[in-house]
């Protein structure tokens, strides 16, 4: 068990990690270079960028945006808070980035990282139970729509596990093992699904409005394309 | 009566078009490589969360509660094409696990579902992701009509437009002339006042384009803008070669909309004038503010009305009896020009300037629902139960609340639209008008109106 955690915490989650970053990097590259391109050879290159800006930072802090399903968005915010702070400021994976790396940033007490491990499952679990039960978004979903925040709720169900011994029926290196690998599962995840959105959510907005940015003469292009130059209505 | 394909009719020889899901995908294609969409797609293919949030923005589910009228679950049809047939991945999968496939009754079922969609845009507020299901809808329809498919209502009248006539309600030049000369008579007779709507003026500032059809229907809405012109001293004239803002392009066919907003800068380069000027309408303002998307640099700036008018009074030029319209009045915004918060604040500052009880619907501007009748859907008149009970119920609630008997569109099919939602909900009372007819009643012409000379 010990060389199989090795192998998780070691070369898995170094791949994991790299794998993650690498390919979110790689969308935001992309996706950087596409609205550079669209703008470019656009007809109409003016870009209404204070509205655009203002809707991003609408989206990215949804305070403003709360009433509306307010019961969702509740979970949905606490959901992103709790998961987004929580691995990145628990002091017990801040001790392995100063070994790892050498230098660290400050941590949240243990109590509180307790708190938010135990809103990120539950509010994992409440977002599966809403889009299982309210009819509309039952019947958008799909099977990935489902198992992904289950997925996402395993690294903090196992994590607190691991860090609360007494309550734990699982052999320790166990829950470890399945901790870190899970976690792991979820960062391969997060470029080839919809978790990309992690990093690409602060550009739909400039998106949006660029798709409308066509270049000049587009349709008289797409007609020769298809052979339709001299197609009567 | 031909029997219907779809809610809407469609015209016979596209009944009869073979082959569809294949002329679909070529356009596709096409479309991914001349214009600008493939940017958004690639974004919204891969985030869409599916959370449905749109769904609680929408007038259209509100009414219906059909799964199918969610936007998020519409887009996803398009976005199911796109990911099988232009991602890698999606190509990946269909040879290896097999799968979707596009096919006539996938065709069938995307026509139906993205002509119930006015896109409005307003779950675009909506959306976490900030996924814009009106311009899915925009395009979508764009790749229909390329494998056959638009309602005959759109077809017939851009027809008109580009190969006959030369606009959409097919109206001669001498008649457009009698029109004019007949307002311009109504001008001396009730007020007398010389207010001119000058013909084929070279050099003017401002070439003006209505909708068409206000020159058969909306007499004081022409009038309001005439007068306007008139004590402002604007430098404007209506060209005799195109005459109509209206630009079905936008509904279903970016290249449709291209030609007519070609046809917009030729007529003001024919005149020499310097600017576009929109009538009250909400998309022939849109489409005209996609002129340099097709244009470039060259294209004519665009003024709508209502900027224009406000102007004049911030500027003190025109003679306003101050609070002279005295019923309630409310103001719709048409969505073409109020959701991206473009043209919200103007109208209001006129109507302040002249109405005694103005009174906002709730919600209002960027947030407005729409009439029930965008995106063209207003001229599909067998649609009219749809558009009017189903889509307009939460537009006459709104109205009903506000208690007003005057509701002003600055838009040629909101107005179309809103006077049949009043009436089909029991709101027979309320008088639906453009913004300029009560414009023309607060002007001071410095005569007694004498009298009403047509009713």
């Amino acid at each position: 068990m010990e060389s199989w955690l090795e192998w998780a915490r070691g070369p898995a989650f170094r791949f994991a990690f790299a794998f993650m970053i690498l390919g979110l990097i790689r969308h935001v590259a992309i996706t950087a270079w596409e609205i550079g391109r669209v703008m470019h050879r656009a007809g109409d290159r003016s870009f209404p960028a204070k509205a655009v800006f203002k809707a991003t930072l609408n989206w990215l802090f949804p305070i403003g945006n709360l009433r509306s399903r307010l019961a969702y968005s509740l979970t949905s915010v606490a959901f992103h808070i709790s998961i987004i702070l929580t691995p990145i400021l628990l002091a017990g994976h801040l001790a392995l980035v100063q070994r790892g790396i050498g230098f660290r940033w400050p941590a949240i007490p243990n109590l509180l990282a307790d708190v938010l491990t135990l809103v990120a499952v539950a509010t994992s679990v409440a977002l599966i139970l809403q889009r299982a039960l309210a009819r509309d978004t039952r019947s958008l979903s799909r099977f990935g729509d489902y198992i992904i925040p289950a997925l996402i709720a395993l690294p903090f169900a196992s994590g607190y596990l691991a860090m609360h011994g007494w309550i734990n029926p699982f052999p320790f290196e166990v829950t470890l093992f399945v901790h870190v690998m899970s976690a792991n599962l979820v960062m391969i995840l997060v470029p080839i699904t919809k978790l990309s959105h992690a990093a690409l959510l602060p550009g739909t907005q400039v998106v949006s409005e660029a798709a409308w940015h066509w270049p000049i003469d587009s349709g008289s292009k797409v007609a020769v394309a298809l052979g339709k130059e001299n197609e009567p209505i | 009566m031909s029997e219907r394909k779809y809610s809407y009719y469609i015209e016979d020889k596209a009944k009869t078009a073979v082959d569809r899901p294949r002329r679909f995908l070529e356009a596709f294609a096409a479309v991914l490589e001349h214009s600008s969409y493939r940017v958004a797609l690639d974004a919204y293919t891969r985030m869409s969360a599916k959370c449905s949030r749109c769904a609680s923005s929408c007038q259209l589910f509100e009414a219906t509660a059909d799964p199918r009228d969610i936007p998020c679950r519409r887009s996803e049809m398009l976005f199911r094409v796109y990911r099988r047939y232009f991602t890698p991945g999606g190509a990946t999968r269909a040879r290896l696990l097999g799968g979707f496939t596009l096919d006539e009754d996938y065709i069938d079922a995307m026509a139906e579902e993205y002509y119930r969609c006015t896109a409005c845009r307003r779950c675009r507020k909506a959306c976490p992701i900030g996924i814009d299901h009106g311009l899915v809808t925009h395009l979508a329809r764009y790749l229909l009509s390329e494998a056959g498919v638009v309602p005959k209502a759109l077809v017939v009248a851009v027809r008109e437009q580009l190969q006959g006539v030369g606009n959409t309600s097919g109206i001669p030049v001498p008649a457009l002339q009698d029109t004019c000369e007949f307002l311009q008579e109504e001008f001396r007779d009730i007020y007398n006042a010389d207010v001119r709507f000058p013909i084929d003026v070279e050099g003017a500032e401002y070439v003006f384009f209505p909708a068409v059809s206000d020159y058969l229907l909306e007499p004081d809405t022409l009038m309001g803008n005439a007068a306007v012109m008139h004590f402002s001293q604007g430098s404007w004239t209506i060209g005799t070669a195109n005459f109509d803002g209206i630009n079905y392009g936008l509904f279903y066919s970016d290249r449709v909309m291209e030609r007519i907003c070609k046809k917009v800068a030729e007529e003001v380069k024919r005149l020499k004038g310097r600017k576009v000027l929109v009538g009250e309408c909400g998309h022939a303002t849109r489409s005209a503010w996609m002129l340099p998307a097709f244009l470039g640099a060259d294209a004519p700036p665009v003024v709508n009305f209502l900027q224009y008018t406000c102007q004049a009074i911030q500027e003190g030029k025109l003679p306003l009896k101050g609070n002279a319209i005295e019923e309630r009045v409310t103001y719709h915004d048409p969505c073409n020009i109020a959701r991206a918060g473009r043209i919200t604040e103007e109208p209001r500052e006129i109507l302040n300037a002249i109405c005694q009880d103005f009174v906002e619907m709730t919600p209002n501007r960027t947030e407005n629902y729409c009439c029930g009748g965008g995106g063209g859907t207003v001229s599909i008149d067998e649609i009219r139960a749809f558009r009017t009970k189903t889509m307009g119920k939460r537009k006459a609630d709104q109205i009903r609340a506000t208690g007003a008997k005057i509701v002003v569109a600055p838009c040629a099919n909101c107005k179309k639209q809103l006077r049949e939602v009043c009436e089909d909900n029991g709101l027979e009372d309320v008088q639906v008008v453009g913004l300029h007819d009560l414009v023309l009643k607060a002007l001071d012409f410095g005569t007694e109106k004498k009298s009403e000379g047509r009713n």
